[in-house]
């Protein structure tokens, strides 16, 4: 039941996730390599969230590997963890593209500039 | 037009920060190693915000003086003087280190081999024969060209040399992210990404007592492996 849980709570952040790179992707904001990457990054998790019961059942009894199950807790940290990771690769990405706007202004102005101080 | 015959358009691009010492003294040494060739040629000075009078020494000899609004490093004044070749159209671009540490001579030997081999981005290595260069900067550039094949698998004997020579190919199409001295390596990964030619031609490096104090030092060499670690492990996640 908790495992279900889990995959309920982030279940919407990776579709929020995959659904903004395939917007990206088709409005050309993003290259192909990149939304490769990120398709494969975020289908992982999905993965590792759906999964995370059978591996829970396969690692007991393993030494070094046996644990206890999830509590609610440990949830709503997994969640949060992935909330921040989402939070924070985007942020980094628009951090990049705001970044690479301002270099190609500044590069563009001092060039520019230098022409018209020529003339 | 003179019956001189212009084989082709050169943008010989040398960033420059604070290097008002060495700046005129490179200006006429390029100019008198080129006066005899069939290079159409355009010095251009990326003067990178300097406090010292580097913008108004270059412009007194009367090359391109494109001047920074913003200290952005060696990659960002790279990146616009090249930016300016390729707006121009030029047909190769090469850039210099404004310390003086560069011979005019290698420079146009880089153009010739550029056009004979056919090579998209060809690398003026110093450590082809190393003589002259200190066990130090020895150690610190082999190392950075050890840390440049891990991270990008590309095999440079000298990865941050400043001597490079472009085709109008490479012009269109490299664009890196770095602005710092790091950008040396990013470059030669981003012309491996785009399926660049890339080459290596041995140079010698001038050390003076002025280009010692300027170069990059072990410590600096540190901070862009760091930046390169950096920009590898983000990368993997776009």
């Amino acid at each position: 039941m908790r495992y279900i849980i889990l995959v309920i709570l982030n279940m919407p952040i990776i579709i929020l996730a995959l659904f903004n790179i395939l917007t990206q992707y088709k409005m050309n904001k993003v290259t192909k390599r990149r939304f490769q990457r990120q398709l494969i990054l975020w289908l992982l998790i999905l993965i590792v969230l759906i999964c995370s019961f059978p591996f829970y059942n396969y690692l007991v009894g393993k030494p070094l590997l046996d644990s206890t199950e999830l509590s609610l807790f440990d949830i709503f940290q997994t969640t949060a963890i992935i909330m921040l990771f989402y939070g924070a690769n985007s942020q980094r990405q628009k951090i990049e593209r705001t970044e690479k706007t301002i270099r190609d202004l500044h590069q563009e102005i001092s060039i520019k500039l230098s022409i018209k101080e020529k003339q | 037009m003179s019956g001189k015959k212009i084989q082709n358009r050169v943008c010989i691009i040398i960033p420059a920060y604070n290097e008002s010492t060495s700046i005129v003294q490179v200006i006429t040494d390029l100019k008198s190693t080129f006066k005899k060739t069939s290079y159409d040629i355009k010095i251009v000075v990326v003067n990178d915000n300097s406090k010292d009078t580097t913008a108004i020494l270059a412009k007194e000899q009367g090359v391109v003086v494109i001047s920074h609004i913003l200290n952005t490093g060696a990659g960002g004044a790279t990146a616009t003087g090249l930016s300016y070749a390729e707006q121009y159209n030029f047909d190769i671009a090469a850039t210099m280190d404004a310390d003086g540490q560069h011979d005019p001579w290698d420079v146009l030997t880089g153009i010739n081999e550029i056009i004979k081999r056919n090579d998209d981005l060809l690398i003026g290595s110093r450590l082809i024969n190393s003589d002259g260069m200190s066990k130090t900067k020895i150690i610190g550039n082999k190392g950075l060209s050890a840390i440049t094949y891990i991270l990008f698998g590309i095999n440079s004997t000298d990865s941050q040399s400043g001597l490079r020579i472009f085709s109008r190919n490479a012009l269109g199409q490299l664009r890196w992210k770095t602005s710092g001295y790091e950008f040396c390596s990013e470059m030669l990964w981003r012309a491996k990404q785009q399926k660049l030619r890339i080459g290596e031609y041995p140079i010698k490096a001038i050390y003076s007592e002025y280009s010692k104090s300027k170069g990059q030092n072990n410590w600096n060499g540190i901070n862009i492996v760091r930046s390169l670690i950096k920009r590898r492990i983000t990368e993997m996640f776009e």
